[in-house]
């Protein structure tokens, strides 16, 4: 394998947990919200659906050919060219991916304070400090994850708790107003987001403990969710309904948040530590659009790879979105489809093919 | 290669040519007729005013010669215990005159041997030798005896409370030093010699069966991979061994102290000592030894916890204040309360230079201040105190140049990176510290999370010796991280620190049970 290091479930689970939740808790609540009003909490619940799959449908397809990613096993199941063909869709599609993360990573920072700052500077200088943790290997983000993701976890509850005066829980009422049909629309969101789970199927091979990534998969899609879900709660229960008109609101929750009268106006701070999970969330995307390229190619490293697919991301990330308008639109219509049809589908698609041509492995379990 | 070796020259007197290392001379054997030989070691030794020869007579009947470093070896003793021995000597001709010889020199160490190469590496360390005509054996006798400084405390690494004796320059006084706490035959020590010219000796130190094996031998061939001219400090050899060589981290730990290196090799670390310098390497070396200081273990659990707090808090304080005030200043003054906002413009009032410009100008004065105080002779460091205090100070701020707030995040600064108890981290962290003030000049706080997203993904990147430098810290096992986090009592410092993840045999270092209470006790 061209990948060396290894992680642990925690660490695989962290990861995932980044790499889908970091711009989720970002733009979701916003998306969400024009369709499902009050409702917004209910969607990510739903959204779970496509989360779950996924990921059953990936450690399934890791447990027919261990120590592959879908790049790999792509070719095995559907013979050279047509696995190529598939293989190289997927990774397109990661490429672009990854350059919507690193573009929502820099509208978000230009927008919350670096008003005047060229994107390309932004998105151009947390590309290289990705490029060093993605240099450093899986192994690296890895350890990132385990040392950044509780402070970014600690410091979202404190804001919540340090809100609870200004909560108000009859905010959510009523519940299911219009029945459930606004809360599925505002689901779309976070069924793309939760769809990203394809992207497991990269760092499953790298688990040390094999027979438990299911778990951990899991327990990162519940966290993921449940994440969302607070977090739209929260929003909901401090905003009420102006919330449908809060761009990005746990930033004007840090706003709120004001103890003893000089502790107040935390919300760069709290954007400072978001970024901690930007950071890794951005890392895993360039780490697996790295490592998934070389193994398209077939190549003995990904180490060389590291800076011109750097390049190209950020590229991608000015070619592909015109503007901050567009993106947010495309989030809440075209978006979740274009990610279900080749998350969900081209994963489905493998293993139904898998089960026909291929016998269950010894190993099998689950 | 080609030039070494002899060179047959005014008819049978070899001429010898050095090109490179003592080691890589022929073995050329010892002549049996003493005066070819002495020519061999005079050409040599040519233009050596230290280097004596003795010629004498073995009880006035066979010549021999005796050689010796003036300065290195202790003559009084070989007048005493060789020469006039072997001047006396009644009935020489009576049996092999080579093993009366070494019977009748009254000195403990004496080595034979039968190289000429073997002469130079003898009486280079101070031991002279003997060359006896018609032997194609030399003896050479242990007296080595030269000026030494005397043990003092070292001035690096001083402790309120524990020992005080520090290493010295002598390498036998070293080893000395360490076998003396660590009695055990499995204290090993592997000699290993280093430097073409310097022929240093370097002596690699573990504990068999507590340090791995791997590690034992990666220390060993990175040491012998070396090929310079000299080893002049403990620096060389670090630069050329560690494992990422363009890091701003030290990657082998170096310490002054015998209880430290000690402690170390207890657990499990090697320690390598270098001749002619009282720092000794420790190796690996993960991130948290950095900043655990010797006397953490000698004070008590709570007070050493509460200490290493602070010099984590500290530690943060010396890499970020300034860029943290720069950002604030430039990007985010709304994140300060009102009032202090309007102290600190108020102060900035006069100030002609932006907050990153005067950040930079404060802390390149006081890293000059700092390097002048350390350069300084001792008699003028008193001036420096006196013009940094006001560089540094009121007289700063009166001019109008600098504002008093930053005089105050200077200070603490300065105050934080003398907190590090390891100068090397230190360095470290006042290096690192300029990148991320410019980082926060251009982006505010993200480009000091920037920083610190960069440094720690290189810190997750960096191995010493195969062993992850955040070890303890990102392996998230609670066993790990009672000497990270906290500094655990004796009693319940019950395992030794996990150095390779997959070892697990020899872990323990104490017996189950050793919390102490009066039950337990046999007063009763």
């Amino acid at each position: 394998m061209i990948e060396k290091g290894r992680i642990s479930g925690l660490e695989l689970a962290l990861i995932m947990y980044a790499t889908v939740s970091a711009t989720a808790i970002l733009y979701i609540p916003y998306i969400t919200a024009q369709h499902a009003k009050r409702d917004l909490w209910l969607s990510p619940i739903w959204g779970s659906l496509s989360g779950f799959l996924i990921v059953v449908i990936i450690v399934i397809l890791s447990r027919y050919f261990p120590g592959k990613t879908l790049i790999e096993y792509c070719e095995l199941i559907l013979g050279r060219t047509i696995g190529k063909i598939i293989a190289f869709l997927y990774l397109f599609f990661l490429l672009h991916d990854t350059s919507i993360a690193f573009r929502e990573y820099g509208e978000f920072v230009e927008s919350a304070f670096l008003h005047r700052t060229p994107m390309l500077f932004v998105t151009g200088s947390i590309a290289i400090s990705c490029a060093i943790a993605v240099h450093g290997g899986i192994q690296t983000i890895g350890r990132c994850a385990v040392l950044f993701l509780p402070i970014v976890f600690v410091s979202y509850v404190l804001i919540y708790i340090f809100l609870i005066p200004d909560l108000n829980l009859k905010n959510m009422l009523p519940i299911m107003a219009d029945g459930v049909l606004p809360s599925i629309k505002g689901s779309l969101a976070p069924h793309a987001w939760l769809s990203q789970y394809s992207l497991m199927s990269f760092l499953l091979p790298l688990v040390t403990k094999q027979q438990k990534v299911m778990k951990w998969g899991i327990v990162s899609v519940v966290a993921s969710v449940l994440t969302m879900v607070l977090m739209n709660l929260g929003n909901l229960f401090l905003f009420g309904d102006i919330l449908i008109n809060l761009q990005f609101p746990v930033f004007e929750a840090a706003r709120f948040v004001s103890v003893g009268s000089f502790f107040e106006h935390i919300e760069s701070i709290i954007i400072a530590v978001w970024v901690l999970g930007g950071f890794i969330q951005l890392s895993a995307f360039f780490y697996m659009v790295v490592l998934g390229t070389s193994q398209w190619l077939k190549l003995p490293s990904y180490k060389p790879f590291v800076l011109p697919i750097g390049f190209l991301i950020i590229l991608f990330s000015v070619w592909t979105i015109p503007s901050f308008e567009d993106m947010i639109r495309g989030m809440g219509t075209t978006v979740p489809y274009y990610f279900l049809t080749i998350q969900l589908i081209i994963p489905s698609l493998l293993l139904c093919v898998a089960v026909i041509r291929w016998k269950k492995p010894k190993s099998f379990m689950q | 290669m080609k030039n070494m070796g002899f060179r047959k020259k005014r008819g049978d007197t070899p001429n010898i040519q050095f090109k490179e290392s003592m080691n890589s001379l022929p073995e050329i054997p010892l002549n049996p007729s003493l005066d070819i030989n002495i020519d061999i070691l005079k050409s040599a030794y040519k233009d050596c005013a230290d280097v004596v020869f003795r010629d004498f007579s073995i009880s006035s009947e066979i010549n021999a010669v005796l050689l010796y470093i003036d300065g290195l070896s202790n003559t009084e003793e070989i007048d005493q215990h060789v020469l006039m021995p072997l001047i006396q000597l009644k009935n020489p001709i009576e049996g092999p005159i080579f093993e009366r010889v070494k019977k009748e020199i009254s000195v403990s160490d004496i080595k034979e041997f039968s190289t000429i190469p073997d002469i130079f590496k003898q009486i280079s360390i101070g031991n002279p030798i003997i060359l006896i005509e018609r032997q194609t054996m030399g003896i050479s006798v242990g007296l080595p005896k030269w000026e030494k400084r005397s043990m003092k405390e070292p001035d690096a690494e001083t402790v309120i409370r524990g020992p005080r004796e520090g290493f010295v320059e002598t390498l036998r006084v070293n080893t000395s030093l360490l076998r003396r706490k660590i009695r055990h035959p499995l204290l090993k020590m592997k000699q290993i010699s280093i430097g073409g010219y310097t022929e240093t000796q370097v002596i690699v130190a573990y504990i068999e069966g507590l340090a791995e094996n791997t590690l034992v031998n990666e220390v060993t061939h990175r040491l012998k991979r070396i090929k310079m001219d000299g080893i002049l400090e403990s620096g060389y050899i670090e630069e050329m061994i560690q494992d990422s060589p363009l890091s701003p981290f030290p990657q082998l730990l170096n310490t002054e102290r015998p209880d430290v290196a000690a402690a170390c090799l207890l657990e499990g670390r090697v320690i390598i000592l270098i001749d002619g310098t009282p720092f000794s390497l420790i190796a690996p070396c993960t991130f948290s030894s950095l900043l655990q200081a010797p006397e953490d273990y000698y004070n008590p659990f709570y007070i050493s916890t509460l200490i290493r707090w602070l010099r984590y808090i500290f530690f943060f304080i010396g890499l970020l204040a300034p860029s943290a005030y720069v950002a604030i200043l430039t990007f985010h003054q709304e994140m300060l309360p009102t009032s202090l906002l309007l102290t600190i413009a108020q102060s900035r009032e006069q100030i002609p230079f932006p907050a990153l410009v005067e950040a930079f100008m404060m802390e390149v004065t006081f890293e000059a201040l700092r390097e002048a105080g350390v350069r300084l002779p001792k008699q003028v460091g008193a001036a420096v105190s006196i013009v940094g205090a006001l560089v540094i100070g009121q007289a700063a701020t009166a001019s109008g140049l600098v504002s008093s707030p930053m005089v105050m995040v200077v200070a603490i600064t300065g105050i934080a990176s003398f907190l590090v108890p390891r100068y090397a981290a230190g360095i470290t962290i006042r290096l690192l510290r300029f990148p991320i003030m410019i980082l926060s000049g251009m982006l505010g706080l993200l480009g000091v999370m920037l920083g610190i997203t960069t440094i720690v993904a290189h810190l997750c990147t960096l191995k010493s010796f195969g062993v992850p430098y955040l070890n303890s810290a990102a392996g998230l096992k609670l066993r790990n991280v009672k000497d990270v986090l906290v500094r655990a009592p004796w009693w319940a410092m019950d395992t030794r620190p996990e150095l390779f993840s997959e070892d697990t045999r020899n872990r323990r270092r104490e017996a189950e049970n050793q919390m102490p209470s009066p039950e337990k006790g046999d007063g009763g």
